[in-house]
């Protein structure tokens, strides 16, 4: 038997996504007899689905970061401020370790969420069949940490709430929030509707017909 | 009728590995063998501990909500913040759409894991097939990833170092609170048993069909 054989739908078998039930692959697209959940052996449409999420994460990036995310006036004297430029302003103030966490929430996981993605995406795009756990690691990184990215946004919320001293100091939020929240927002999905084991069928098929000829 | 009954097996969700059913004793994780993924994380009284955290959780997240998390004071006047009134804050500014993420991670999910969960765990501790049961065990994995409370947490502290030089801020019952509610929620995670879950529903769905039949 060829390894590639030992997945469950060379066997004819499919999983249920909800409940991890095993039912024989004809009841493709039908409910789960258990738990009432579409059955479909693979996500139906993953790349497609996945590459969109992502170029609309990645287009969402530039106004996220162009834009400001909130403006802080204090006595009369108003400064907008982006998310790079939050960072800045606690590295000034000497707050280095607060300001490596919001770096790394906000510019650094984003950026390696969308790079890990596509380097996932190609994979299964070009049967890419190098360090499959490794890449299985990453993965696991990049669906794990995507919620930890809301940190700048919860962020604007509290300090928006909290900051209202009429002409005294004030905060009001801005459209660069929105954007970032749509970037976390839609990696968050895009690492959801990309299905690994669509990484694992192409990489085995590969080998079983290369060690066939 | 002939009912439908799955393959005893299990295959890995990841990448599709078909496996027999492991001899699970006691607490224990169960990896997948070819690409490392968590295939069972098995908690025997998954149900009571759930159930447990789970109450623990709605009673937590009371005053976590209805008082302050933080007051800030600036020239000895005060203004109060809510995890509520960080979203609504937003949506006085235009944001509604961030407002909504913030009412729905931070607020509303988080309660509706809970409540799905108790629940679940419930009508399997009392062993009665409430209706419904497979929907809401769905419903609460689906939502799992989208509560975000320890993420509002980390958001809190960052707000007091950015805003500590600037005036003074009390932490406020809310905080507490807010804080026992994530480590019961995050405890409650760690030991729900999906698996075991899925096989208790059954049963019960299975129970309950054997009983209607019985009556007619």
């Amino acid at each position: 038997m060829n390894s590639w054989q030992h997945g469950a739908l060379a066997q004819g078998l499919l999983r249920c996504h909800d409940c991890t039930a095993l039912w024989p692959v004809t009841m493709d697209s039908q409910h789960c007899p258990r738990c009432g959940a579409p059955l479909h052996s693979r996500a139906p449409n993953s790349l497609v689905r996945t590459w969109a999420l992502l170029l609309t994460a990645t287009l969402l990036m530039l106004p996220a970061n162009l834009l400001p995310i909130m403006r802080v006036a204090m006595l009369g004297q108003g400064e907008a401020s982006t998310i790079f430029g939050g960072v800045i302003e606690l590295t000034k103030h000497g707050l280095w370790g607060i300001a490596i966490v919001v770096l790394a929430a906000s510019i650094l996981i984003p950026v390696g969420k969308i790079l890990a993605l596509t380097s996932l995406l190609l994979t299964i795009q070009f049967r890419w069949t190098t360090n499959l756990r490794q890449k299985m690691i990453m993965f696991r990184i990049v669906h794990w940490i995507g919620r930890w990215s809301m940190l700048d946004i919860f962020v604007v919320g509290i300090l928006v709430a909290l900051v209202q001293f009429g002409n005294l100091a004030y905060i009001v939020g801005q459209t660069g929030a929105l954007a970032f929240g749509g970037v976390v927002v839609f990696t968050m999905l895009a690492a959801n509707t990309l299905d690994t084991r669509l990484i694992w069928d192409r990489h085995l098929q590969e080998a079983s017909i290369g060690s066939e000829t | 009728m002939t009912e439908a009954v799955p393959d005893s097996r299990i295959a890995c969700h990841e990448c599709d590995l078909l496996m027999q059913r492991p001899e699970i004793h006691g607490d224990q994780v169960v990896h997948c063998p070819r690409c490392g993924s968590r295939l069972i994380s098995s908690h025997p009284n998954s149900a009571e501990r759930s159930l447990a955290l789970a109450l623990a959780g709605l009673i937590l997240l009371v005053p976590a909500n209805l008082f302050p998390v933080l007051t800030l004071e600036v020239l000895g006047r005060e203004q109060q913040q809510t995890i509520f009134s960080s979203a609504m804050a937003l949506y006085q500014d235009g944001l509604a759409l961030v407002a909504l993420a913030v009412l729905l991670f931070a607020i509303m999910v988080p309660l509706l894991k809970l409540v799905l969960l108790a629940y679940v765990a419930g009508a399997l501790h009392l062993q009665t097939p409430w209706p419904g049961l497979s929907l809401a065990m769905r419903s609460y994995q689906h939502l799992d990833q989208w509560g975000m409370l320890e993420v509002y947490l980390i958001a809190v502290l960052v707000s007091v170092v950015k805003l500590v030089d600037i005036a003074t801020v009390h932490p406020g019952l809310g905080l507490y609170s807010l804080s026992a509610l994530i480590a019961v929620t995050t405890l409650s995670s760690s030991q729900l048993d999906p698996d075991l879950f899925w096989h208790q529903i059954d049963d019960l769905n299975k129970s309950s069909l054997v009983q209607e039949t019985f009556d007619e």
